[in-house]
């Protein structure tokens, strides 16, 4: 009777094409979309300047100059393009120590923050003292070998000059490693989609009726739904990541990293699904209509979604928002999912999230039989 | 047999159920007779065991609803107003569900499929079959534990006459199988064509039940009803219908109606003298 009515389940789903894309198309374009396009807000590292060289000077050492701005990782040298983000125009004379000290003229876009001119412009010092200090120790040479050694020493590489360590608390994931866990988590809470749908017809039909009136009892009704859906959901997770390690990169976006146990992430993963299965039941069996339940499911999905960090990194929110965040379901779960990403965690370190999530869904899954067993007992 | 004693049931301050007894017996057709509200679908919810009663006994083949409703559910079917199955499945994957949660026999699933002429749709999907192919299905899946008794909670509401006259007809032949039949409708004439005995409820009370011969037979008059198998022709011929398949008429006229029939090869199944149309009695005892 069972195995009949998870069949049926499944026939069902697997014929609902558009349950179908809101399970697994939307989460996962979703995921290549927010990974590519947030990529360099995410990248702590990479900030690229877009600019272009007018070379006046035409010397040996403005050559060697440009030469070293194009290997440079921070400045992309590109020759007339829209993209072109500063013009830097060398002018004549300005290597030649003999003459008056001369400007760099930059010319910079209108649109560019000021805080990145002055990125840019520390940047910019770095290579030009770089090339300035090679130059005098060059001159000083003709004069003194050992004060011109001495200058040589002198080192402008940012990592000699600081060492930087990140606190363990406050890992930033890379755009992937947000996008993925956040869109999954979304992507997990949409079976109330098609759980409403099918529930919701059944019960409208008197189908419900009819298998009651067969001696199948509510919690076998119920459990029946969840038995599917929980394998729906665990399918969901793994193209997710799979998406996450094999789809993103080629789109020139670092693939997702699982560092963290894979047990935990199924631990993970099954307390998730029965939490979305949970709420998924409540809003089908209180909903009067497919309609009423799938805008409900929706609004609460997008709300959940939104406090949870999946719209918005929690990581950026203002305190308050942080503190927020902890009462949707959605949130437990994507702190759980960044501590396997970014963290190496293992069972333990996710239990006490799993823990919340499975109780949540459990206590929503009694409820929801209450109400059910009230709606039969009424012939509703 | 099913055996109703003085059921009582209410919604809060509304009272369903008011003292109902009724007695069906085994192999018959029973007709349940009543206005929207009178009761009847609190009568099935019940027998089906859907909800409780408040007060009374309700015997059903010898199990007592209250304490063997599991057994009475082995023994007993409903086939529901509304089409109970699922759309997006073929006929063979809704029978094959049904079936396996009522751990059907393959011979009931044979002669579920058989009566309801469902074999040559079997792998066509649900949602595709037409609206008399529909209600064939889910007569069949009520048929699949093999019954003693199947409840028909207003079948032919909303199908066009050729399946009703279907419908009408495989109950008849349920009955030649031996399966009683609780049947519930707002259509007079089919109760007249298909029942042997009727109850009539109103407010949830017991206004009348007897054999439908003695029903009819109180009220004698000119009138014949001619029933005839269903033909498209008939609607065309200027008769008086009483439905799609019956003729009414007087003893009169009756030589003139038999050969306008013949002549358009309308085949009679039955001629009934004196009697009066059950609607009319209805409407009597339940103003």
């Amino acid at each position: 009777m069972f195995r009949a009515m998870i069949k049926k389940e499944f026939l069902l789903v697997l014929r609902d094409r558009h349950a179908l894309i809101a399970l697994f198309v939307m989460p996962a374009i979703f995921i290549l979309i927010m990974s590519v396009a947030l990529k360099e807000q995410f990248n702590q590292d990479a900030i690229t300047f877009n600019i272009s060289v007018i070379d006046q000077d035409d010397s040996k050492l403005s050559k060697k100059f440009i030469r070293k701005l194009d290997k440079a990782k921070s400045f992309s040298l590109l020759e007339q393009s829209e993209d072109i983000g500063i013009l830097i125009t060398i002018p004549k004379d300005y290597y030649n120590l003999k003459k008056k000290s001369q400007k760099l003229d930059l010319l910079v876009k209108g649109s560019m923050k000021g805080d990145l001119l002055e990125i840019f412009k520390a940047k910019l010092l770095k290579e030009v003292m770089d090339a300035k200090l090679k130059q005098m120790s060059k001159e000083i040479k003709k004069t003194s070998f050992q004060a011109s050694k001495t200058m040589k020493k002198i080192s402008l590489d940012y990592d000699k000059l600081y060492s930087v360590k990140y606190e363990k608390t406050e890992l930033i994931p890379s755009s992937t490693q947000q996008s993925v866990p956040s869109w999954i988590v979304f992507g997990m809470f949409f079976v109330i989609i098609p759980m409403s749908t099918i529930f919701i017809n059944e019960r409208k039909q008197n189908t419900l009726n009819r298998l009651n009136s067969m001696n199948v009892s509510i919690p076998l009704m119920t459990l029946a739904k969840i038995v599917p859906y929980l394998v729906i959901n665990h399918i969901q997770v793994w193209i997710m990541l799979g998406v996450g390690v094999f789809v993103v990169p080629l789109f020139d976006t670092p693939a997702l990293e699982i560092t963290g146990s894979f047990m935990a992430l199924e631990v993970l993963s099954v307390a998730l699904s029965i939490s979305a299965i949970g709420l998924s039941v409540l809003i089908a069996v209180s909903a009067t209509s497919a309609e009423q339940a799938t805008t409900i499911g929706g609004i609460s999905n997008i709300l959940l979604g939104a406090i949870g960090g999946v719209m918005v990194p929690k990581f950026i929110m203002p305190d308050s928002m942080k503190e927020l965040s902890n009462i949707s379901p959605m949130s437990w779960g994507l702190d759980g999912f960044l501590d396997i990403f970014l963290k190496q965690a293992d069972v333990m370190m996710v239990a006490y999230n799993s823990a919340l999530l499975a109780g949540f869904g459990l206590a929503l899954l009694m409820v929801s039989m209450l109400i059910l067993r009230i709606r039969t007992s009424k012939g509703l | 047999m099913l055996k109703v004693e003085n059921v009582s049931k209410s919604y809060g301050s509304k009272k369903a159920l008011d003292s109902l007894s009724l007695e069906v017996q085994e192999g018959s057709v029973f007709g349940l007779l009543g206005v929207n509200g009178a009761g009847k679908t609190t009568m099935l919810s019940i027998l089906n065991g859907l909800i409780n009663i408040d007060e009374g006994k309700i015997d059903v083949f010898g199990f007592d609803i209250k304490k063997d409703i599991k057994e009475i559910n082995k023994i007993s079917s409903i086939i529901p107003q509304h089409l109970a199955f699922y759309e997006n499945l073929s006929v063979k994957e809704n029978i094959e569900f049904f079936a396996s949660v009522q751990y059907a026999s393959k011979e009931s699933i044979e002669k579920a499929i058989e009566i309801n002429s469902l074999g040559s749709l079997l792998s066509q999907k649900s949602s595709t079959l037409s609206g008399g192919q529909k209600r064939r299905l889910n007569i069949a899946i009520g048929l699949l534990n093999d019954p003693k008794i199947i409840y028909f909670d207003e079948p032919t509401v909303g199908v066009d006459p050729k399946s009703r006259n279907e419908i009408l007809d495989s109950i008849s032949e349920y009955k030649k199988l031996g399966i009683t039949v609780l049947y519930t409708s707002h259509y007079m004439n089919e109760i007249e064509r298909i029942c042997d005995e009727v109850a009539i409820i109103d407010k949830g009370k017991l206004v009348k039940q007897d054999r439908l011969d003695n029903l009819l037979s109180n009220r004698v008059s000119d009138k014949v009803l001619v029933e005839t198998l269903y033909s498209s022709k008939t609607s065309s011929l200027g008769l008086t219908l009483l439905d799609d398949t019956v003729v009414e008429t007087t003893q009169s006229e009756l030589s003139a109606v038999l050969e306008v029939l013949a002549k358009n090869e309308v085949f009679i199944k039955q001629i009934r003298y004196g009697s009066s149309n059950l609607e009319k009695y209805f409407l009597e005892v339940t103003q």
